[in-house]
């Protein structure tokens, strides 16, 4: 097998086309060379501006709220909605503290009312322990008169038959037998009388040595106001321990809108001269001091100026997209005191020193 | 909205590409039609043209693989054609020729350095063969190689015939490891919905069988290839595929003939041949474009769709990888994406030692290395890439010492 050398000629071109083709490749190679440069130029760039950043510990982005925005607008929402509850719990507080006045303005006259009332069944129990075996002893003297007069009750019955007899013989006139029928009638009626004061004193003896329903009633009265009291001690305490709440609800409040009252939305929401606010990340805490100046820069981060200083920082933790980056970072946020108003719209600001000395 | 608009467009694509994955698996497995029926007697004429430039002893080895092939070796010869190397590669061409008698080897040289695409031309005027078979001088060719490929043309509507590229060095490095799984993606999967429609948008030109009728058609334009008078001596593989396509003929992959080649092991080699297929890509897609009605008219859908979406994804790649950098560039470094890598690694790494040993990568977990050359892919590689399309050199081959007789033999040719 030999080499074999293979030579194939080159097509003659027009006169025209390749200088339109030498024209044209002159024109994309610049373009490319431009482009190529233009890549290498933003590559380094887009590094340098990334290495800047991941170092850099003084930058801040400033923030304007605007009372339209959600933040803004879910503060306001917040802080309605907190100064309302407050409200409601003074009133609720207030109407509490009334009711437990009145639930002890009436404990005091239950408890007033008690001893009395005790006072009253010992006497009355007192009373009838001597009351009760004297009566028990008329009671047994009663019953032996009316006995007595029951014997003498048939002895007026064999009387008044005498009289019919009497009269039936015309040994005394109508008007005797009459006269002497009143006075049996009376007798009779006397030892009626006399029974009915036996029952009665009886029924009297029978109150005095027992338990009577009566008494049982007194009894019902001291417990039903025994049991008021115990209700409204249980009312009072838990009116009171309501009011304490609400008191602890209240300073808490009181002290959620003071706090409320040093952050930036309040500032931003409560109108008034134009606040300017940033966002500082916790690694570029150091940096932010009150008083520290605030440079910004040309391409964020060259030819700085002073434009303004720190005038407040705000203790609350802020989330906040890293302007760079675009990740999520944590910070807080400052309020700025501009001499320049433009400067807060700047992407990002410098505090304490210029980033790269000039 | 112009990167809202960017998202959709890539989701768009990741979602063109997962119902595409997911075709070709379905495929694969289930559609006998997806495959070309085979037949094993036709047996053309074949010539294995192997143009070569600066591969040393490599050609060598070349050869002597495909002298072990299993093809009755009356009915092959070897037309290797050296495109002037400045090593010792035609020496290593001849040795061969002396030392692998039970096959005829020819060995040619160019006058002038010429570029692979003309080499193969020129190889292609030494040839009577009815089938014609390019390859890569840096690979090492499987017994079956060539009767795997000349069996596909019992179809009398297929053009030209791929082979599967195999890594022959896995396990060298991370670099290695992570195309080790491309390629196999790409054989194994990829290319299976163009091979289903014999429209497979580019056949590798590391194994790549032609009609000779229709490489003769085609080889004027190959001669006359240039962009702006400037010879385009690249991306052959892909402009034969196409041009295949568009005279109607199909095209297809044979995952049966296989060759190995050794992959760039280093950043610097990988990038100069990454860059070298995405000009490539980047001409083909113009070349798509300024024909487009006959494309549309002529060709399948499929392929129509292949030829314009696999170049458009190079160019949004880098649209996404700027909006991502712009917008948020940690998003890059998020477990997601990297997962997601390791996951498909995963999955390969288990396949690929499953069903091709030789290839088993040690060390599956480098594939999430490719995230990171991703991103400098879609970034550089494409960026550098339409801004050097005036380039003629022959990519990873190239080295310093030569770039001054590359340049003046090329200025030889031009006058």
């Amino acid at each position: 097998m030999a080499t074999q050398v293979v030579k194939k000629p080159e097509a003659r071109p027009a006169v025209i086309q390749p200088m339109i083709y030498k024209s044209v490749v002159t024109v994309y190679r610049i373009f490319a060379i431009v482009t190529l440069y233009l890549v290498l130029l933003g590559v380094l760039a887009y590094g340098f501006v990334m290495g800047f950043y991941a170092l850099n510990t003084s930058w801040a982005a400033p923030v304007i709220l605007s009372p339209a925005d959600d933040k803004s607008l879910d503060f306001t929402e917040k802080l309605v909605t907190t100064r309302q509850t407050l409200e409601d719990l003074n009133v609720d507080q207030k109407k509490l503290q009334d009711g437990v006045a009145e639930m002890q303005k009436h404990r005091t006259a239950l408890e007033g009312l008690e001893p009395e009332l005790k006072t009253a069944i010992v006497r009355e129990q007192q009373h009838n322990q001597i009351a009760g075996p004297q009566l028990m002893e008329l009671d047994r003297q009663k019953q032996a008169d009316n006995r007595k007069t029951l014997a003498v009750m048939a002895q007026v019955r064999e009387v008044e038959a005498a009289i019919d007899k009497d009269l039936a013989a015309g040994l005394i006139t109508k008007g005797d037998a009459a006269t002497q029928r009143a006075a049996l009638n009376q007798a009779q009626s006397s030892y009626t009388d006399s029974k009915i004061g036996e029952i009665l004193l009886t029924d009297n003896v029978l109150e005095k040595t027992t338990v009577d329903t009566k008494s049982l009633d007194v009894l019902d009265k001291q417990a039903e106001l025994i049991s008021e009291i115990a209700q409204l001690d249980v009312a009072i305490s838990v009116a009171q321990k309501q009011i304490y709440e609400e008191t602890k609800q209240i300073a808490s409040l009181r002290q959620a809108l003071a706090t409320a009252k040093q952050t930036p939305y309040y500032l931003s929401v409560s109108g008034g001269s134009a606040v300017y606010f940033a966002f500082v990340p916790y690694d570029n805490q150091s940096s932010a001091a009150i008083g520290s100046a605030v440079y910004d820069c040309y391409l964020n981060m060259v030819g700085c100026r002073k434009v303004g200083t720190v005038k407040q920082i705000f203790a609350g933790e802020e989330h906040a997209i890293h302007p760079i980056f675009r990740t999520d970072i944590r910070g807080f946020l400052i309020q700025m005191q501009l001499d320049h108003s433009e400067s807060a719209k700047s992407k990002t600001v410098f505090l304490s020193r210029k980033p790269l000395f000039f | 909205m112009a990167p809202v608009l960017v998202w959709l467009i890539l989701i768009l694509c990741l979602l063109i590409s997962l119902v595409k994955y997911t075709f070709a698996l379905i495929l694969k497995w289930s559609v006998p039609g997806a495959t070309v029926k085979k037949d094993y007697t036709y047996q053309p004429t074949v010539s294995v043209l192997m143009p070569c430039f600066n591969e040393g002893k490599t050609v060598y080895e070349t050869i002597e693989s495909i002298s072990n092939s299993n093809y009755p070796s009356e009915k092959f010869e070897v037309i290797a054609q050296d495109d002037c190397s400045v090593d010792d590669s035609h020496e290593w061409m001849l040795k061969a020729q002396r030392d692998f008698s039970n096959i005829r080897v020819r060995v040619g040289r160019n006058t002038v350095n010429s570029g692979k695409a003309r080499t193969v031309c020129n190889a292609l005027q030494h040839s009577v063969a009815e089938l014609m078979i390019s390859i890569d001088s840096d690979c090492i060719f499987h017994p079956d190689a060539i009767r795997e490929l000349a069996a596909c043309f019992s179809e009398p509507k297929i053009g030209s015939v791929g082979g599967r590229v195999g890594v022959r060095n896995p396990n060298e490095n991370a670099i290695t490891a992570i195309q080790t799984f491309i390629y196999y993606a790409a054989f194994q999967v990829y290319k299976v919905p163009e091979n289903w429609t014999r429209s497979v948008g580019c056949i590798s030109g590391c194994l790549f069988a032609i009609r000779r009728e229709l490489l003769l058609e085609i080889e004027p334009k190959i001669r006359s290839r240039h962009w702006f008078g400037i010879p385009v001596n690249q991306g052959e593989d892909r402009f034969l595929t196409h041009q295949t396509l568009l005279r109607g003929y199909g095209t297809y992959i044979n995952n049966d003939a296989v060759c190995w080649t050794t992959v760039p092991s280093t950043l610097a080699d990988l990038f100069k041949q990454q860059l070298r297929w995405k000009r490539s890509i980047i001409r083909d897609l113009f070349y798509t474009l300024r024909t487009l009605p006959k494309h549309v008219w002529t060709l399948h859908p499929n392929t129509v769709l292949t030829l314009v979406l696999t170049p458009l994804g190079a160019l949004l790649g880098l649209l996404v990888v700027l909006t991502m950098l712009s917008g948020n560039p940690t998003e890059l470094a998020g477990p997601g994406p990297l997962i997601g890598y390791l996951a498909i690694a995963a999955i390969l790494g288990w396949v690929i030692r499953k069903y091709s040993t030789r290839e088993a990568v040690n060390n599956p977990l480098a594939f999430g290395a490719y995230l990171a050359w991703s991103v400098v892919s879609s970034l550089f590689l494409t960026t550098l890439a339409l801004c050097t399309l005036d380039s003629r050199d022959w990519g990873t081959r190239v080295k310093e010492q030569e770039q001054e007789a590359v340049d003046g033999d090329a200025s030889r040719q031009e006058a």
